[in-house]
C-alpha cells in the first residue's frame, strides 16, 4: 500500500501520514492534508518550528506507523518518579489553610515539586515552547511542552480526552482515566480544563500514542487541540436542572455523531469552539467564550402557575420583590395576583430562577450566537445573535446542524489564518457574513440597526453566488 | 485510533437522572452547597457540591478517594460542574450529613451553591505553562483560604463568582466572572533573530493587532515598543519570542463580568485595578483588592444583585468612589474598541 508521510525537515519525525488512495478520494482528508502543507507545525520529537513539512511517498505495510514511530524515537524515558531534591519553602505555604491545596496534589504524584517551586521563587514560569501536535493516526488532542529548566525536569506532554456528556462519570469511567494516568503519566489529572476535557499531565513523548491506544481500549477518545472544532462544552440540561429549555446532552451526542472528524482532523483557519446552554441563564458562559454559542430560548410568555404563587408567598416568598428586580419591569405585583406584561418581557428567566410557580413557555427552539471569544486580535467580544430561533428536530437535528455546518464552511473558506470567527466576523461585518451563511435578516439579530449610510449595495441576495463583495 | 467519539450518555448517567431525564419541575438550596431537584414524579433529587483544589488539579490519589465516597453515597457517579466543583448527584437525604462528613475527611468542603462564594476557575499557570505572566493556581488558594466561611454560608446579595488567568490569553477565563484577575506582561517579546527564522515571519507580521511586528531582513522581526500592546499573540506562533520579565509581570482586576440575561445582561468584566505586583506565593496585594470590592459590593447591593448589576445601577463614578480605587489612563480604551467605552451623553452621577 502506497503511503503519503509529512515528515519533520529536521529530524524525519512523520508528523502525519495517509494511505494514497484515500487522499485521492475523501475530500475531508484532503482539506486536512492540504491545510497542513501550508500550516507551521511544532514537530512533538524534536520540538522544531517548522513551516515546510517533507512530504515522503513509501510503500507501507499495514501496521507499520506504530514501527515508524518506534524508529524515529529515541528510547523512552522511564515514568518513574524523580525524587525531588530541595527545600520548598513557598509550595509548603501554599500547602496551609483551610482550602484544598493544589500543592497537596501535586506532591501526592510523580510531577517535579521544583519546577513549581522555582517559578515561585523566581517569579516566573519554568516551562519552555510547547503546542499542539499531530501523530500518525491522532491529529488532535496532544500537547507537547518543552521546558526552560531541563536539569530539573524534561518537557511534559500533555492529552485531551473528551467527556462524556453533561460531565457526568460513572467512578469506573473515572477510575479507567486514573489506572492510565498512574501507569504512564504523572498521575495528575485537570479535572476539567476550562474546555471542558480531562487533561493527563506527563506523558514522555514516544508514549503518546501508546496512551492514547490504551484509552481507546477503555472506550474513551481524545480530541479537541489544533485549528478543529473544540470539545462542546454543554449545561447539566434536562438531566438535572428545571430551567432548561433544549435537550443540550441530546444535541451534543447529535452534534458529535455528525462533526466527530472536524474535532478529531484539524483543518480550520483556527480554533472554533461551540458551547451549548439549555438556557438563557447560561451556564456554560457560550457567549463570552465560544464561536458559536446555542442557547434555548422560548417565544411564549412565562407561565404563572397562581395558586402555587399564592401558596409560595404564604411560605415567605417576596413576589413583590422580583417585580421591583425584573429587568424589563414587565412583571406587576398588586399584592394578591401577578401579571406579565408579555410585550415587555425579554424572556431573560430571572423570575423563573427565583419563583417556583413561575415557568418557561413551551414554544422552545434555540438562538445560534457567532463570534464570541476572549483573545486573539481585538480582544474580548462577546457573541452575537446570527439565528435567533431554531426550531429543534431530535435526534438529527439537521436544520441546525445544517447551520452550523455552512457557518464552519464560510469561516474555513474565508477567514485569514489564525483568525478566530470573532475576529472575522468584525473585520467583513455583520451584514457581509449574514450574506455568505445565507441568514434571512431578521430584527431579532441586532441591539438596533446602523447609524452609518455605508452599505454594500453590490452584494448579492443571501447565499447566493454574489453575496460576497 | 480516534473515531470511537464519546463516551454514550447513558452509561454514565447516575440511574435517578435516567428515570426523571427532562422531568425536573423545580429545585432550591436547602442549605449551601446541597440542592434539591423535584421532579414530575415527585422524586427528589438531592446533590452535594464541594469545591475542588485550585485549577481543579486532582491527583489519582484524591481522584480515586472521591470515587470511593461516590461509590458509598450515590450509587457511583460524580459530576463536574461548570466551575470545577465537584457534585454528588442522587445522595438519599438520610445520608446527606455522612456525605457531607466523608467529603470533609478528603479536605473537600460543601458550599458555593446561590449566594455564596462560588469554586473560582483558574487556569495552570506556573504549574505547566510557558505564557503564565503570573501563577492562578496560587492566587485562587489565597482567595479561598480568605473566603472559606463565605463558600459554606450564604453572606452575599447574590453569586459570587471569581475567575483567574494567568496571561491575556485567558485560558482561566478572567473576564467571564464578576471579579476576574488576569496576568498580564508588560515587557516586550525578546526577539532571537536565529529562532525567528525557523518560523513563518508572514505570518508573525499579520497576526500582530496593532502592526507593531515589522519584518527584519534577511528573515526575523522587529517589535515596535510603542505600538506593542503585549498581547502574547505572536510568542503563541514562534519559538523566537519569549515574553516575561519578573520584574515587570503583574496582575489586572476586572469587575462586573457574567454570562446570564437577568440583571443588565451579559458584559465582560471591565478593568478595576490596572496592575499589582506578582508577590509570590500569597499575592497579598491581590487578595486585599479582591476582598475589599466583595465588601463594599456587599455592603451596597441590593438583593439578587451582582457586581455588574449593581455598577450598572450606582454607575461607575460611585464605583471608583467607594473602592476608593485611583482611576489613571489605563482605564480609558485605547484600542480598536474605544468609542463604544468612552461616553457620549452627560447623564453623570456626581
Amino acid at each position: 500500500m502506497l503511503v503519503v508521510q509529512l515528515a519533520c525537515p529536521k529530524c524525519g519525525f512523520v508528523i502525519e501520514q495517509y494511505p494514497a488512495e484515500q487522499l485521492e478520494t475523501d475530500s475531508q482528508k484532503q482539506k486536512r492534508y492540504q491545510y497542513l502543507r501550508k500550516k507551521q507545525t511544532l514537530c512533538p520529537s524534536c520540538l522544531t518550528q517548522t513551516s515546510k513539512l517533507e512530504e515522503r511517498r513509501v510503500e507501507a505495510q499495514a501496521g507499520a506507523e506504530a514501527s515508524v514511530l518506534a524508529a524515529a524515537q529515541a528510547p523512552a524515558e522511564a515514568g518513574a518518579p524523580e525524587a525531588d531534591e530541595g527545600p520548598t519553602p513557598f509550595c509548603d505555604e501554599l500547602g496551609r489553610g483551610p482550602w484544598p491545596s493544589h500543592v497537596r496534589e501535586l506532591r501526592r504524584t510523580r510531577y517535579h515539586m521544583q519546577m513549581y517551586e522555582e517559578a515561585l521563587r523566581l517569579r516566573q514560569t519554568q516551562w519552555g515552547f510547547g503546542g499542539y501536535v499531530s501523530l500518525p493516526g491522532v491529529a488532535a488532542g496532544l500537547a507537547v511542552r518543552a521546558s526552560a529548566r531541563p536539569e530539573i525536569a524534561k518537557g511534559a506532554n500533555f492529552l485531551r480526552i473528551l467527556p462524556p456528556g453533561g460531565s457526568f462519570y460513572s467512578t469506573e469511567t473515572l477510575g479507567k482515566v486514573c489506572d492510565i494516568a498512574d501507569r504512564y503519566a504523572y498521575g495528575l489529572l485537570h479535572l476539567h480544563s476550562t474546555g471542558g476535557n480531562i487533561e493527563i499531565l506527563g506523558i514522555p513523548t514516544e508514549q503518546l500514542k501508546e496512551v492514547v491506544s490504551a484509552l481507546n481500549a477503555q472506550g474513551l477518545d481524545v480530541g479537541s487541540t489544533g485549528d478543529a472544532y473544540r470539545n462542546t462544552v454543554e449545561c447539566v440540561g434536562p438531566a438535572r436542572c428545571d430551567a432548561t429549555l433544549i435537550d443540550t446532552l441530546g444535541i451534543r451526542d447529535a452534534w458529535y455523531r455528525r462533526f466527530l472528524d472536524d474535532v478529531q482532523f484539524p483543518r480550520f483557519p483556527h480554533k472554533l469552539k461551540i458551547k451549548i446552554s439549555g438556557c438563557p441563564n447560561d451556564c456554560t458562559r457560550s457567549v463570552q467564550k465560544s464561536c458559536i454559542a446555542l442557547i434555548g430560548v422560548f417565544r411564549d410568555a412565562p407561565k404563572i402557575d397562581h395558586e402555587r404563587l399564592a401558596a409560595w408567598v404564604e411560605g415567605g416568598g417576596d413576589a413583590a420583590h422580583i417585580a421591583r428586580m425584573c429587568p424589563p419591569r414587565a412583571l406587576d405585583w398588586d399584592g394578591r395576583r401577578l401579571a406579565i406584561d408579555q410585550e415587555a418581557c425579554t424572556h431573560c428567566m430571572y423570575c423563573i430562577n427565583k419563583c417556583p410557580a413561575i415557568r418557561p413557555g413551551d414554544d422552545r427552539g434555540v438562538a445560534v450566537l457567532v463570534g464570541g471569544k476572549l483573545r486573539g486580535k481585538y480582544g474580548p467580544l462577546l457573541g452575537r445573535v446570527l439565528v435567533p430561533f431554531v426550531p429543534l428536530a431530535p435526534p438529527e437535528y439537521r436544520e441546525l446542524f445544517d447551520l452550523l455546518h455552512r457557518i464552519d464552511e464560510v469561516f474555513d473558506e474565508h477567514a485569514r489564518r489564525k483568525e478566530r470567527l470573532g475576529d472575522f466576523l468584525f473585520r467583513i461585518g455583520m451584514d457581509q457574513f449574514s450574506r455568505l451563511v445565507g441568514i434571512e435578516p431578521s430584527a431579532h439579530q441586532m441591539a438596533e440597526p446602523r447609524s452609518n449610510v455605508f452599505y454594500h449595495w453590490a452584494a448579492g441576495p443571501p447565499g447566493s453566488d454574489a453575496a460576497e463583495v | 485510533m480516534p473515531g470511537i467519539g464519546v463516551a454514550p450518555m447513558e452509561a454514565n448517567l447516575p440511574p435517578i437522572v435516567r428515570r426523571n431525564y427532562g422531568a425536573w419541575v423545580w429545585h432550591e438550596v436547602i442549605r449551601p452547597g446541597v440542592l434539591k431537584h423535584v421532579s414530575k414524579s415527585g422524586e427528589a433529587c438531592f446533590t452535594v457540591r464541594a469545591g475542588m483544589p485550585p485549577n481543579a488539579r486532582v491527583s489519582t490519589a484524591l481522584a480515586r478517594r472521591i470515587c470511593e465516597v461516590a461509590n458509598r453515597f450515590c450509587g457511583g457517579y460524580l459530576r463536574i460542574t461548570r466551575r470545577h466543583s465537584l457534585e454528588l448527584v442522587g445522595v438519599a437525604e438520610a445520608e446527606l450529613g455522612a456525605a457531607i462528613a466523608a467529603l470533609r475527611e478528603i479536605g473537600l468542603a460543601v458550599g458555593g451553591a446561590d449566594r455564596t462564594f462560588h469554586n473560582i476557575v483558574c487556569c495552570t499557570g506556573w504549574i505547566h505553562c510557558q505564557f503564565a505572566a503570573t501563577d492562578a493556581p496560587a492566587i485562587a488558594k489565597a482567595i479561598s483560604d480568605g473566603l472559606w466561611e463565605d463558600f459554606q454560608s450564604e453572606g452575599y446579595p447574590a453569586k459570587l463568582k471569581i475567575s483567574i488567568a494567568a496571561c491575556v490569553n485567558q485560558c482561566g477565563e478572567g473576564s467571564t466572572a464578576d471579579i476576574g484577575v488576569i496576568g498580564i506582561h508588560r515587557d516586550l517579546p525578546r526577539v532571537n533573530d536565529a529562532e525567528v527564522a525557523k518560523c513563518e515571519v508572514p505570518l508573525i507580521v499579520s497576526i500582530c493587532p496593532t502592526g507593531a511586528i515589522r519584518p527584519k531582513p534577511p528573515k526575523s522581526v522587529q517589535v515596535d515598543p510603542r505600538r506593542c500592546i503585549h498581547c502574547v499573540a505572536c510568542v503563541g506562533q514562534c519559538v523566537g519570542m519569549p515574553i516575561g520579565d519578573p520584574e515587570t509581570d503583574g496582575v489586572a482586576i476586572y469587575v462586573g463580568g457574567k454570562a446570564g440575561n437577568q440583571g443588565s445582561g451579559p458584559a465582560f468584566g471591565k478593568l478595576a485595578i490596572p496592575y499589582l505586583p506578582n508577590r509570590p506565593p500569597r499575592w497579598p496585594e491581590v487578595v486585599q483588592a479582591v476582598t475589599g470590592i466583595i465588601g463594599v459590593w456587599t455592603k451596597g447591593a441590593r438583593r439578587d444583585e451582582r457586581i455588574g448589576d449593581w455598577i450598572s445601577r450606582i454607575g461607575w463614578e460611585r464605583f471608583f468612589d467607594k473602592t476608593g480605587l485611583p482611576v489613571s489612563d489605563k482605564h480609558l480604551d485605547g484600542y480598536v474598541l474605544w468609542p463604544m467605552a468612552a461616553r457620549t451623553g452627560v447623564r453623570f452621577r456626581w
